[in-house]
């Protein structure tokens, strides 16, 4: 009984997201969106580049919307549920969405076009400047939960989420999601009106539909992510736990999607900047900061 | 559960995902036919044709980060255990990685002073 509402919930929080996502980027309600697009995209023809890798053509959006799904399995939805409840959970999280960089770079190099290679290399570099504010702020959480799994992580959080606890932190692991997910304003890979969809230009058909899928997927489990790291997970009051995760996810995912609207595309290496020479000794100072309020 | 069981449960997500793409792809093939039409499958590029396979050289503008983020990387890989029992240990773990972290993060200001943080 539990996991069929968790199931329906996973699924109505994608769908809501999609149609928030339509709402705040595109101004416009489309409550029938998900499903028309999931269409438009199934019917449309399987157009493959000429010389194309087929190998790396085809594993590409397997892997990506495979990883997105995986990392969603680690995280608790109430006290008691969760799919893997693993003792390497925050790793795992972060072991699976360095996946996200290979499928995008095996994207961009397969169909033998300039764009999508370009994209490739991009979100390449965009790795190099997004991973080490993820992986420290992730590290900070676990050494006031003194385990990786989530659930210890989740319940080190009572009394004070760590978002006040640690507020560095969630602005890095913040910035460093939306670099993950190549959402504006780090939406480089695919820039739009720059780069004529970019990784995923040769795509069409049931590849690109696997490929929107798992960017939602995406989207989902990283806001998944900031809940359980840094917004207590299931806690709050009056309603069940499970409730609480779902309604702080899609929130978080909006959250997402405005800060897009406000902020200009980030520039390659302006990101990889401002990654090495302010987020990065932030982060190192934000380790630091933690690891003296635990010794207090 | 044991951790067999749990990693068995993931590998059950990763073949639930491709069993969904694979039924996808199959219903796919079933119902939409493809139209051949010459040049349908040249890759897009602004109305010209491509001069040359695009699987070349490029350069990669940010190869100064990637030496550095190799460093950082090797010491996350000290760092999670570390954090673990960080709380456990006190003073000493906070001493010991302070030094280990130190000497990294002069590392990066080192490479910030030679030029390093730029496009090259």
């Amino acid at each position: 009984m539990m996991w069929m509402i968790i199931g329906i919930g996973c699924l109505v929080s994608i769908y809501a997201i999609v149609v928030l996502e339509r709402r705040l980027v595109y101004k416009t309600w489309e409550f029938g969106y998900p499903v028309a697009a999931f269409a438009s995209y199934f019917i449309q023809e399987n157009v493959k580049p000429r010389k194309r890798d087929k190998t790396f053509y085809e594993t590409a959006p397997i892997l990506f919307i495979t990883v997105a799904v995986l990392a969603i399995g680690i995280f608790p939805w109430a006290e008691s549920s969760v799919i893997a409840n693993m003792a390497t959970g925050a790793l795992f999280f972060n072991a699976a969405l360095a996946y996200i960089m290979v499928a995008l770079v095996m994207a961009g190099w397969a169909p033998n076009a300039v764009y999508p290679m370009i994209g490739g290399w991009r979100f390449m570099g965009q790795l190099i400047a997004y991973s080490m504010p993820i992986v420290m702020a992730i590290t900070a959480t676990v050494m006031r939960a003194e385990s990786m799994n989530m659930m210890a992580v989740v319940e080190s959080q009572t009394g004070l989420w760590n978002i006040v606890y640690q507020p560095v932190g969630f602005l890095l692991f913040y910035a460093a999601s939306l670099a993950l997910t190549f959402l504006p304003p780090f939406d480089l890979p695919n820039a739009p009106g720059e780069l004529e969809g970019g990784v995923f230009a040769e795509f069409t058909g049931t590849r690109l539909l696997i490929f929107r899928l798992g960017r939602i997927i995406l989207i989902f489990s990283l806001s998944l992510g900031i809940t359980h790291f840094f917004l207590g997970g299931w806690a709050g009051p009056f309603l069940p736990g499970y409730v609480w995760v779902f309604l702080k996810t899609i929130l978080v995912a909006c959250s997402f999607f405005v800060v897009g609207n406000l902020l200009p595309r980030f520039r390659h290496d302006h990101t990889l900047e401002w990654s090495w020479k302010l987020a990065t000794p932030l982060a190192l100072f934000n380790i630091l900061w933690v690891g003296i309020l635990l010794l207090l | 559960m044991s951790a067999l069981q749990q990693y068995t449960i993931l590998f059950g997500m990763i073949v639930g995902t491709l069993g969904f793409v694979i039924v996808l792809y199959l219903l796919h093939r079933k119902m939409v036919k493809m139209r051949k039409e010459p040049a349908k499958d040249i890759p897009a590029e602004s109305g010209r044709l491509q001069p040359k396979p695009a699987w070349g050289r490029y350069h990669v503008h940010y190869y100064g980060y990637a030496l550095l983020f190799l460093a950082f990387d090797m010491e996350m890989a000290y760092m999670y255990p570390w954090a673990v029992i960080y709380k456990e240990v006190g003073i000493t773990a906070l001493l010991d990685m302070g030094v280990f972290l130190l000497i990294l993060f002069l590392g990066l200001l080192y490479t910030w002073n030679q030029g390093g943080l730029k496009r090259q």
